[in-house]
């Protein structure tokens, strides 16, 4: 009787410890492969040959993840409305002072080579409050002001967070995505770079060749 | 005889376990390493004693990573997100409040026209403290926003946990 006890005991201790291993197991599967997810959906900066940095993103050559978003009267936009024309989706937000740098470069930019079929998508990464109906009013009215101080004269769509993941994470703002007028990444930048880096990569997206 | 083979096969059984578990290790050692370091850190003090129902003053040190800046509690443009420090309502201890320290004044290097006034580094805010009696273990919470000389992070909250103990 009390050899049977013992002989159950141990089964079931090596059961558990099949049990427990196969679980272990599973979970460090299910992390390494989220792991494995987020580094190969994010982009790093690196230094070149001439000593400027680049920001180098798995999107590059690839087409850039579809969306629709809502600009700040409501009205939806999707990637898909831009088709055939150049893009740069800008991504910012109110509180950061580079991206408030930057939009006057891409304003002039964008006026200088509309007539070309380009176009900037400003896509706001300011928090949103969808479930709070009086805060997302706030939330929205500072946007618009920031977007009416500085005369933003694009489209200008709110909740980037939601799509942030497909793009990179955006772990740093501003960032943008160039694209071709048939929606393939052809370049992207991350910070602060300068109005000429900026036009070149418009130029690439436009295919001129200098 | 019978307690031997127990033993054996109990022996067995761990090292079989242990094999089969060598996979997971690194979702214990990885996850720290891989996690994104918050930009700023709570330095001390972790537990502090102050007279119940006084206000008294306290110097909390908090550590900013090297290469960031956060804006200071007066950033100097209206959009942009001040440094702030709370503590939950309940927790047994009351903020009377709070004295940031002056920020720095910063240039971005691409646009000599954007300042900004900042910390880097470690700062220490003075924060006055009102106690109940007793041990109170608060979740103080310092929101800041952390850029670098060219890009921004978004807004962050972090959580200092402090040991204040009221006594009478």
């Amino acid at each position: 009787m009390k050899r049977n006890t013992l002989v159950i005991t141990a089964v079931l201790f090596i059961l558990a410890a099949f049990a427990w291993s196969g679980w272990a197991n599973w979970e460090f599967r299910t992390q390494a492969a989220e792991r494995l997810r987020a580094s190969a959906a994010q982009g790093e900066l690196v230094v070149d040959a001439a000593g400027a940095s680049q920001y180098l993103t798995p999107l590059q050559g690839k087409p850039a993840p579809p969306f629709t978003l809502e600009d700040l009267s409501g009205k939806k936009h999707s990637l898909s409305d831009y088709k055939g024309r150049a893009l740069a989706i800008n991504f910012w937000a109110t509180w950061c002072a580079p991206c408030k740098v930057e939009t006057p470069w891409l304003i002039d930019l964008r006026n200088q080579y509309a007539a070309q079929g380009f176009e900037v998508l400003a896509i706001s990464a300011d928090d949103i409050d969808r479930k709070n109906p009086r805060k997302l009013n706030d939330e929205k009215q500072e946007i618009a002001r920031f977007v009416q101080k500085m005369q933003m004269t694009y489209p200008v769509l709110i909740d980037g967070d939601s799509i942030s993941e497909p793009y990179g994470g955006l772990d740093a703002l501003p960032t943008t995505f160039f694209l071709d007028r048939n929606g393939i990444v052809v370049a992207a930048q991350m910070g602060l770079t300068s109005k000429d880096e900026i036009e070149r990569n418009i130029r690439k997206a436009l295919g001129i060749v200098k | 005889m019978i307690a031997r083979k127990i033993i054996i096969v109990i022996a067995a059984a761990l090292a079989l376990a242990s094999a089969l578990t060598q996979g997971q290790r690194p979702l214990f050692d990885d996850a720290p390493r891989t996690a994104a370091k918050p930009a700023v850190v709570f330095i001390y003090p972790e537990q502090i004693t102050i007279p119940a129902g006084k206000p008294t003053t306290v110097a909390l040190h908090f550590r900013i990573a090297p290469g960031l800046h956060i804006n200071s509690h007066t950033p100097g443009q209206e959009e942009l997100i001040p440094t702030t420090f709370k503590l939950p309502p309940g927790s047994g201890v009351r903020l009377d409040g709070v004295v940031y320290p002056p920020g720095a004044d910063f240039i971005l290097p691409l646009d000599p026209k954007t300042k900004l006034n900042v910390y880097t580094g470690e700062f220490v805010l003075h924060a006055r403290f009102v106690a109940t009696p007793g041990d109170h273990l608060v979740e103080a919470t310092l929101r800041y926003q952390a850029c670098d000389n060219t890009a921004c992070m978004p807004p962050k909250t972090i959580t200092a946990a402090i040991d204040v103990v009221g006594r009478n």
